[in-house]
């Protein structure tokens, strides 16, 4: 579990689906902050923001990110050129990057 | 896959606007005052033709500025940045090499796909079936792109809102992929001219494919195509007096707006 103190970020071109990008800022392994952006699609748009608040306070385990991703996703949400896992790995790219 | 409406019986009243050019936060406010005033019953389902002046590059709704654009290379050509309402990638809209459509219409509309990425190649039969008129053998290809000779003439985003559905996209007459990545950050400038190769290899125009492009005869074709794929009447119409208030509003609190160009 990465520990790093600071600001990172990360591009991952989804396979068949779009770019995401991902800005962090992580304090003791947590997520204080967190942007996602890219060319995806996301229905109802304004979802995003839950999404992030949803991230920051979770620590930078596969485990808990996914638990976080999976709740979301199951919400009435739609989203397009990305999936749950694409989200995690991306976090978890920044992370170790 | 095909909009099954249920009965030509129904009579869905559809307006046709055929817009000239205007600026990007004009173009996005106006797309936006529609289909706030569609769903609210107050203008019917409007398939609406727009140009670019200035040319203006357009981010997706999840896009950041910093990360997609070379600002000062944007001032510098007098090109505008816009945030538009529909996700989906930065595109560069050419003053002279794009003609624009706008299609709206309520989320109940019959047979229209509850999933946006189903409902993507239902509304684009439309646009496949114009550039058929053209002479140019499209096709819908997954996610949101029209390709013509296996590259892409056309690209498309959709927002449901309000319980309303919001697609634009584009139609490009030309393209030129130097000034498009003169305006775009590039991740370095060693692949820049790799990047600009790609575009050349995997976009296409009406120019290229045709030789020649009629502006008009476009978006005639295209009329054609969405009256077809829709089997809907087109009634020409202009803008309503109250969308024209909406949309000067919203370009003013939104799009023209610094606060929402910079939001991500």
């Amino acid at each position: 579990m990465p520990t790093a103190n600071g600001f990172t970020s990360a591009d991952y071109k989804v396979a068949g689906g779009k770019l995401l990008r991902v800005r962090l800022h992580i304090v003791e392994g947590v997520i204080q902050a967190i942007t996602l952006t890219g060319d995806f699609f996301m229905h109802p748009e304004e979802a995003i923001e839950d999404l992030e608040a949803r991230l920051t306070g979770v620590p930078l385990t596969a485990a808990a990110l996914r638990a976080q991703v999976d709740a979301f996703f199951a919400a009435d949400v739609q989203v397009i050129g990305a999936d749950a896992a694409d989200i995690v790995h991306i976090i978890l790219m920044a992370a170790t990057s | 896959m095909t909009l099954q409406i249920a009965s030509p019986k129904l009579q869905i009243p559809w307006r046709l606007l055929v817009h000239g050019d205007a600026s990007a936060f004009d173009n996005m406010a106006t797309d936006e005052a529609i289909l706030r005033h569609v769903v609210e019953g107050r203008s019917p389902c409007t398939l609406r033709f727009y140009g670019w002046t200035p040319s203006a590059v357009s981010l997706g709704y999840f896009q950041s500025v910093a990360q997609e654009v070379d600002e000062a290379a944007c001032h510098a050509q007098g090109v505008d940045v816009v945030r538009r309402l529909t996700g989906g990638g930065a595109v560069y809209h050419d003053q002279a090499g794009e003609i624009t459509y706008s299609l709206t219409l309520p989320e109940s509309y019959p047979g229209v796909p509850t999933k946006v990425l189903d409902s993507y190649e239902s509304l684009c039969r439309g646009l496949v079936l114009g550039f058929a008129r053209l002479g140019l053998a499209a096709q819908f290809q997954p996610i949101n792109d029209i390709l013509v000779n296996g590259k892409k003439i056309s690209g498309n985003a959709q927002t449901r809102r309000f319980g309303g559905i919001l697609q634009h996209g584009t139609l490009l007459c030309d393209v030129n992929p130097t000034v498009m990545f003169s305006l775009l950050k590039v991740p370095n400038e060693k692949i820049r001219d790799k990047l600009i190769a790609g575009v050349t290899e995997r976009v296409t125009s009406i120019r290229r494919e045709l030789g020649a492009v009629d502006r008009t005869a476009v978006v005639q074709a295209m009329i054609a195509g969405f009256t077809e794929a829709l089997d809907i009447e087109l009634t020409p119409g202009e803008l309503s007096a109250s969308e024209k208030a909406l949309a000067a509003q919203l370009k003013e609190e939104r799009y023209a707006n610094r606060e929402w160009i910079y939001k991500r």
